[in-house]
């Protein structure tokens, strides 16, 4: 019990400031199909791609920025409560947030049309994201409670989560505009399996001195915690029927929503090259499934307060009972299977590259030289580096990650891409990408924060992604 | 610019696969702190709760007007010490009691916790001078090396009484608004973990 107890807290605890979406290493790494996931707008020269079911796209990504196993659970022989007093309930900020995100493409394949400007992609991945920050306040009140914090305001507004689990159907467009400008487009239809939110609370407790008691206990809440999806699934799982649930949920049969990617790479000339886009623009609207729970409304008690002689009217009172009703009444705990819509999380990246070195030998149909027309394909070099921007929409506000990154391409076999990221919780995350090419075979690798794998218990982020395509540049 | 390069030479590529994999495995070379997961059995959640439990007020002009020196009983149910949630958890605590009296009477009131049943499990007795005198301030101790920890946890209602001591029923204090006014709070240690 105390561990699960212990797990659920830690997980609270690891929080990845705005890292647990960003795609750096995969993000314009042309040669793997998956960027255009990432940048409908990317340059690509595939005249079409079938990534492996199941296997194209694999991304797992979980980070803390509060704490690490270690802070918690090190072999130290100092006292685990006054760890967790000191460095998880009073040491963590309402800012730090748990961020994990995973991805599993199920089907994902692209092909240029008649038009060879335009390369057409389409697929389903599943994709489960959820962030929780820091409840700081409910903790102190949980683990030390109000005794001897008169005129402390604990804040309500400290439970902000949200989290979903959802496959994505999309369609994209990528089109080369004009010699230095390609553009992408992709719409989404989300089906989401399950769904929780909890991200727009507001309100305090507070104990203070009374009015006429020693003791005034005020709530002024205004707290929303809704569902969908999730009761079917326990259903679900009780009657044994969960993979046919979650089937039929992910494929149309849950909550429905639609999105937006956007996209762009830009030539600025003949090297140097800016990237932006917009992915996940959209929203869930929940119509099946939906409970939804909310706590709204203030009150302030001194305990049982009884005047004479007015309290004496009705010798029956029960003064125990009116003052529990009374706070019922002005402090309604309802529930309500309403409609509602969610969000999705919002990203965009943004970058600027400079190639140069040796340029690599095209696989596509490329007119490379500089008076090419539209309908080729630029060459790429074999070195690139340059900035990356990310940004996600977050229930505290945006959150940014910046990026440098090299590219090294070793001829059409093998592409390699480091970053070095950082925000304001990370100083030292480099990550590597790794691209292979054997024949029409795609395969890529990709780990970041690898420095934090010296020590892995003190590691604050983790981030895997692979995958497996078959690419053809009509020449194979 | 460069030259376009038709072929990548082998014997370049194979040094540079090298170096990759020299670079990633020395990056990847993963290890880890020991970890004792075990400790979280040691973990104690113990917060202390606090707020205001009964506050009565009653005027000099009652006591006067009561045919009897006890001019006032009464039971008040109080089901916040057997709830569920807090009995099972509640490890110690104390209930503190002010008593301010303004009146000209000298005042005895006996705050006793009942069970269900009607039982007396436990009473305090404050004999109150008349004013002008100091609140009396009083704190008891429940658990540990106080009182036994199960009258707070089987009590059900609360019995307030109070007794004009003297039976003097025809003087008035001075004193602007003259009252008897209990006050009182619990703060309690609850075990949630």
């Amino acid at each position: 019990m105390k561990k699960h107890m212990i797990l659920i807290i830690a997980l609270f605890g690891l929080g990845s400031y705005a890292l647990g979406q960003n795609k750096s290493l995969l993000y314009d790494f042309s040669e793997i199909p998956q960027s255009l996931m990432v940048n409908p707008g990317v340059q690509s020269d595939f005249k079409w791609y079938a990534g492996v079911p199941a296997l194209s796209h694999l991304s797992f990504q979980v980070g803390s920025s509060g704490l690490s196993a270690n802070t918690l659970f090190a072999n130290d022989g100092l006292d685990f409560n006054d760890k967790v007093r000191d460095r998880l309930i009073f040491g963590m900020s309402p800012n730090d947030e748990l961020s994990g995100n995973y991805q599993i493409e199920l089907l994902n394949i692209g092909f240029r049309g008649r038009d060879t400007g335009n390369l057409y992609s389409a697929g389903i991945y599943h994709e489960g994201d959820a962030i929780g920050y820091w409840f700081k306040d409910y903790a102190i009140l949980a683990f030390e409670g109000n005794a001897d914090r008169v005129g402390q305001r604990f804040d309500l507004g400290h439970l902000k989560t949200r989290g979903d689990v959802l496959n994505v159907f999309h369609f994209g467009v990528n089109h080369q505009w004009k010699r230095n400008v390609t553009i992408g487009a992709r719409a989404k239809i989300y089906s989401s399996i399950a769904s929780f939110d909890s991200s727009k609370n507001k309100g305090f407790f507070v104990t203070t001195e009374g009015q006429n008691n020693l003791l005034a206990s005020t709530l002024d809440a205004d707290l929303k915690w809704r569902t969908s999806g999730i009761f079917d699934l326990r259903a679900a799982e009780e009657d044994g029927t969960i993979a046919s649930t979650v089937l039929k949920k992910g494929f149309f049969g849950g909550n429905l929503g639609l999105g937006f990617d956007l996209g762009f790479t830009y030539n600025l000339n003949e090297q140097t090259v800016i990237t932006g886009s917009l992915l996940d623009l959209g929203f869930i609207y929940h119509t099946k499934d939906v409970m939804s729970y909310s706590l709204k409304g203030n009150a302030t008690v001194e305990g049982v307060e009884i005047i004479l002689p007015d309290a004496l009217n009705d010798p029956n009172a029960d003064f125990w009972q009116e003052l529990v009703d009374e706070v019922e009444q002005f402090i309604p705990f309802e529930d309500n299977n309403k409609n509602y819509i969610t969000f999705r999380p919002t990203k965009l990246y943004a970058s600027i590259r400079y190639d140069f070195g040796e340029q690599v030998p095209p696989k596509g149909n490329c007119d490379c030289g500089p008076y090419a027309t539209l309908g080729s394909f630029r060459a790429k070099y074999a070195n690139s580096f340059g900035g990356q921007l990310y940004m996600i929409n977050r229930p505290r506000g945006p959150q940014a990650a910046l990026s440098a990154f090299y590219l090294r391409r070793l001829g059409n076999v093998m592409a390699l891409k480091t970053t070095y990221t950082i925000d304001k919780f990370s100083y030292t995350n480099v990550g590597l990408g790794l691209n292979l090419q054997a024949g029409p075979v795609n395969l890529y690798v990709m780990a970041d924060n690898l420095l934090g794998y010296g020590n892995i218990a003190n590691s604050n982020y983790a981030s895997f992604q692979l995958g497996l395509n078959i690419i053809s540049w009509g020449k194979n | 610019m460069s030259g376009t390069l038709d072929k990548y030479p082998t014997m370049k590529l194979i040094k540079e696969i090298k170096l990759f994999c020299c670079v990633f495995s020395a990056l990847l070379f993963s290890c880890s702190d020991s970890l004792n997961f075990d400790q979280a059995d040691t973990l104690v959640a113990e917060p202390e709760i606090e707020a205001s439990i009964l506050y009565i007020e009653a005027p000099e002009r009652i006591i006067n007007e009561a045919a009897g020196t006890d001019f006032f009983v009464q039971d008040f149910n109080f089901d916040a010490f057997s709830s569920d949630f807090f009995a099972e958890r509640v490890v110690e605590g104390t209930v503190a009691y002010v008593i301010e009296n303004t009146t000209s009477k000298q005042l005895e009131v006996t705050v006793e916790f009942l069970d269900e049943s009607g039982t007396t499990l436990d009473s305090e007795v404050f004999m109150i001078d008349p004013a002008p005198a100091a609140p009396l301030e009083r704190e008891i101790l429940y658990g540990g090396i106080g009182r036994n920890l199960d009258i707070v946890t089987n009590t059900s209602s609360i019995r307030v009484s109070a007794e004009n001591v003297l039976g003097d029923t025809t003087s008035t204090s001075n004193l602007p608004d003259p009252k008897v006014i209990l006050k009182s709070k619990g703060k309690f240690k609850l075990s949630v973990i």
